[in-house]
């Protein structure tokens, strides 16, 4: 232990003992036996023991102590590394990751080589994004411990991240030769090899990059992923008949991504409606269980063609019972064309079906399932209100109603038509009934509270929440404990409208505090995606948790305080006011 | 073209507004809270019925408190545009088959207002057969008379049968 004040031989393995109790988290014995050094009146003051007790009563949760104690322990050997390390690991634990940094440093001007701070060092350099200072401890950790796995993959992680490219492609590819193929399943060599995929890629060496799928495909267990990616370079870099070839057996793989289906659009260089017409025709037939095609196929048709093929398009799902089909074809009301041939023909259905149990008055045959006008009066619902037609809207609703009284969609979708018209009170009650009808329902329970708040109905909304909320606890408390911000944003937006500036600011700043807590919680993957070599997830998750701040959760949030905050500058509360707010408060 | 989908499915304390949201529009008589708390413990006696995946029926049944050998269905209807499917069949069948299946039961019963004759030749396809009428049986609807519609489960047997089922 290399220190200005070393401790004699009897002193030394008390406070090895210290150390060992620190790492088993025997706090209690481990503070006994700094006693035993501490009350020997010579080494009182004795620094690395000093600090050493400070960051054990920091585990004990007597923060203010171990400060105290640690500072203590630095002024008195400040040419320490254990001293120095000390105050950096209790600076972290108190989320003060810059000041951690410092001490680290200087804990490795003492102790050059050493791994353990090191690592502790380039565990907060990453978090806090200091790149440089990153990619520098990487590279001493890799000169230090060329052997580990972990040294190769942080060191070329740090030019990775720094787009310093090629060189991150170099360390990646040293790595990769020291390796032995083996032929069992190998996932994380697998996973290597895609990280290394990846940095090519993001190199922009498009040509270099299938070079190196072309190499290893054999050895990439995520066939998937080798699929999609052939697709993706090999349509950036215009080799249409190749990129064909990858989206044809994608779409063999899986009938239902409609991605597949665009960019083979793309490879075949379709741009003429007709022509994209006819290709998903010969899916649909290829595959005539397949919902993607059929649905894709609508987009590129008109007129009279576009009446037969959505007629039967909507007859299926009618015939089935498709509770989104509105939802499914919304994005065609864009053209009104087609919004007015569809609205003629389900019109039309209505009174075949009531007369003759058909979709159309010619047809004959087997009749459709009694459930088919439902669904066609749930359809024109949904229609009607998204055209703003609300009277007719609620004619169909109720006629639906009427028919089948205990379809719980349909008490949704009458909320709805309130809420689009502007009654969030009407609104609420129909939500309410839906949720009564199924109270084991959790998505229409989170609907129904949603509507609540809307029409500022907090402790309602708490309410219906905490048929799902751990009991013994309070709803609010709980949802904020799971991070529940749909709720949260709608419960300070609500607060917001009724003037209760505090609760809502309250509301902004836990949604607040979840962004920081995610953000926080990056920390442990820093070990974990290393260990476990999910490179390519923790990338992302890197590049994630640099933008997270711009979700419209927090956007929301951030908004309402903004307002709440601006509202209070020009007209700070008097004390009526404050005590008004008081008793109309909790 | 697929066949539309019909099962049974259970009563539960999550569902069981459903229950009573089809009863009110399916019968003139309301029930009590009673009513449905005993359905909430009647188990297989009592079912709701789907319809590709939406409930459009129902049977409540109870064991008679006064003669624990017979079964008296307490309602048993459907949606109007969900009838003559052979949802009421499924229903009636599923408890006639627990019956069966329990082998303590003498008889089974029901009540049913004198003019449905829809009903009366339902029950009277599946064994059962007038055996009463009783006066002024309902309180607020008209014809207030009801028929008792019963069918027999098992006839005298011989001793020996009895004792070939280890009774």
């Amino acid at each position: 232990m290399p220190s200005c004040n070393p401790l004699p031989p009897k002193e030394n393995s008390l406070f090895k003992r210290i150390l060992k109790c620190y790492e088993h988290k025997q706090y209690k014995n481990g503070l006994k036996f700094a006693k035993q050094i501490l009350t020997n009146p010579k080494y009182a003051e004795h620094g690395e023991t000093l600090a050493m007790k400070g960051l054990t009563l920091n585990c004990l949760g007597r923060k203010e102590e171990a400060y105290e104690y640690v500072r203590r322990g630095l002024r008195n050997d400040l040419k320490s590394h254990v001293c120095w390390h000390v105050y950096g690991l209790l600076q972290r634990s108190d989320k003060k990751y810059d000041e951690a940094i410092k001490c680290y440093r200087n804990a490795l001007k003492w102790e050059h080589d050493n791994i353990q701070i090191m690592r502790d060092l380039s565990l907060l350099q990453i978090q806090m994004r200091d790149l440089e200072g990153y990619r520098e401890t990487r590279y001493q950790l890799f000169m230090l411990r060329p052997t580990q796995r972990a040294s190769w993959i942080g060191f070329a992680m740090a030019y990775h991240l720094l787009h310093d490219f090629d060189m991150a492609c170099n360390i990646l590819e040293a790595f990769r030769k020291t390796q032995q193929v083996t032929n069992s399943y190998d996932f994380e060599h697998s996973e290597l090899l895609l990280y290394q995929s990846m940095v090519i890629q993001d190199s922009g060496d498009l040509e270099e990059a299938v070079k190196h799928l072309d190499r290893f495909k054999e050895q990439i267990h995520d066939k998937l992923t080798v699929e999609e990616t052939y697709g993706a370079l090999k349509l950036k870099l215009g080799q249409y008949n190749e990129a064909m070839k990858h989206y044809e057996s994608l779409i063999e793989r899986n009938q239902e991504n409609t991605l597949y289906y665009n960019k083979l659009v793309e490879a075949k260089q379709l741009t003429n409606n007709d022509d994209i017409f006819q290709l998903l025709t010969h899916y649909i037939s290829k595959y005539p269980k397949a919902t993607v095609p059929k649905r894709l196929s609508l987009n590129y048709v008109s007129g009279d063609q576009f009446r037969t093929e959505i007629d039967k398009y909507l007859r299926h799902g009618f015939h089935k019972g498709v509770p989104p089909l509105f939802v499914n074809l919304r994005s065609l009301y864009s053209n009104t064309e087609k919004c007015k041939i569809i609205q003629d023909l389900v019109e039309s259905y209505v009174e075949a079906l009531s007369k003759t149990g058909h979709f159309s008055l010619q047809d004959e045959g087997e009749v459709e399932p009694a459930s088919a006008l439902l669904w066609v009066y749930h359809y024109l619902a949904q229609h009607y209100d998204h055209l703003g037609d609300t009277m007719k809207a609620l004619n169909y609703i109720n006629a639906a109603i009427d028919h089948t009284p205990t379809l719980i969609e349909l008490f949704v979708t009458k909320g709805r038509i309130y809420k689009h018209a502007g009654d969030v009170l009407e609104a609420y009650k129909w939500l309410d009934e839906a949720q009564s009808l199924d109270t084991a329902d959790r998505y229409i329970n989170s609907k129904c509270a949603k509507y609540m708040l809307r029409a500022n109905l907090i402790k309602e909304a708490e309410e219906t929440c905490s048929k799902f909320t751990r009991e013994g606890v309070s709803a609010m408390e709980n949802l904020n404990e799971m991070q529940c911000m749909w709720f949260q944003t709608e419960c300070a937006l609500a607060y917001q409208r009724l003037g209760r500036w505090g609760d809502t600011l309250k509301k902004c700043h836990e949604v607040d505090r979840h962004f920081s807590e995610i953000i926080e919680d990056q920390f442990d993957f820093h070990t974990y995606c290393m260990r476990k070599m999910t490179l390519r997830s923790y990338v992302r998750l890197l590049r994630l948790e640099d933008v997270l701040r711009s979700h419209p959760f927090y956007y929301t949030a951030a908004r309402c305080a903004i307002q709440v905050y601006l509202r209070l500058h020009d007209r700070p509360c008097t004390l009526d006011s404050e005590q008004q707010q008081q008793n109309t408060g909790k | 073209m697929t066949r539309p989908k019909i099962e049974l499915g259970d009563v539960t304390p999550h569902n069981i507004k459903q229950l009573k949201r089809l009863n009110t529009v399916v019968f003139p008589v309301s029930y009590n809270e009673k009513f449905y708390k005993d359905v909430l413990e009647a188990g297989e006696l009592a079912k709701l019925a789907y319809y590709n995946d939406i409930v459009i029926g129902a049977v409540c049944c109870r064991i008679d408190p006064n003669n624990g050998r017979k079964l008296y269905i307490m309602t048993l209807g459907c949606l109007s545009p969900y009838r003559r499917l052979g949802i009421g069949s499924m229903m009636l069948e599923h408890i006639l088959n627990y019956v069966e299946k329990d082998g303590n039961f003498d008889s089974i019963y029901l009540h049913v207002q004198l003019n449905n004759d829809v009903a009366i030749d339902f029950y009277k396809k599946f064994g059962f057969e007038i055996v009463e009428t009783k006066q002024h049986y309902y309180k607020r609807i008209e014809p207030a008379d009801a028929y008792v519609l019963q069918k027999t489960l098992r006839n005298k047997v011989p001793n020996g049968e009895e004792h070939k089922d280890g009774k």
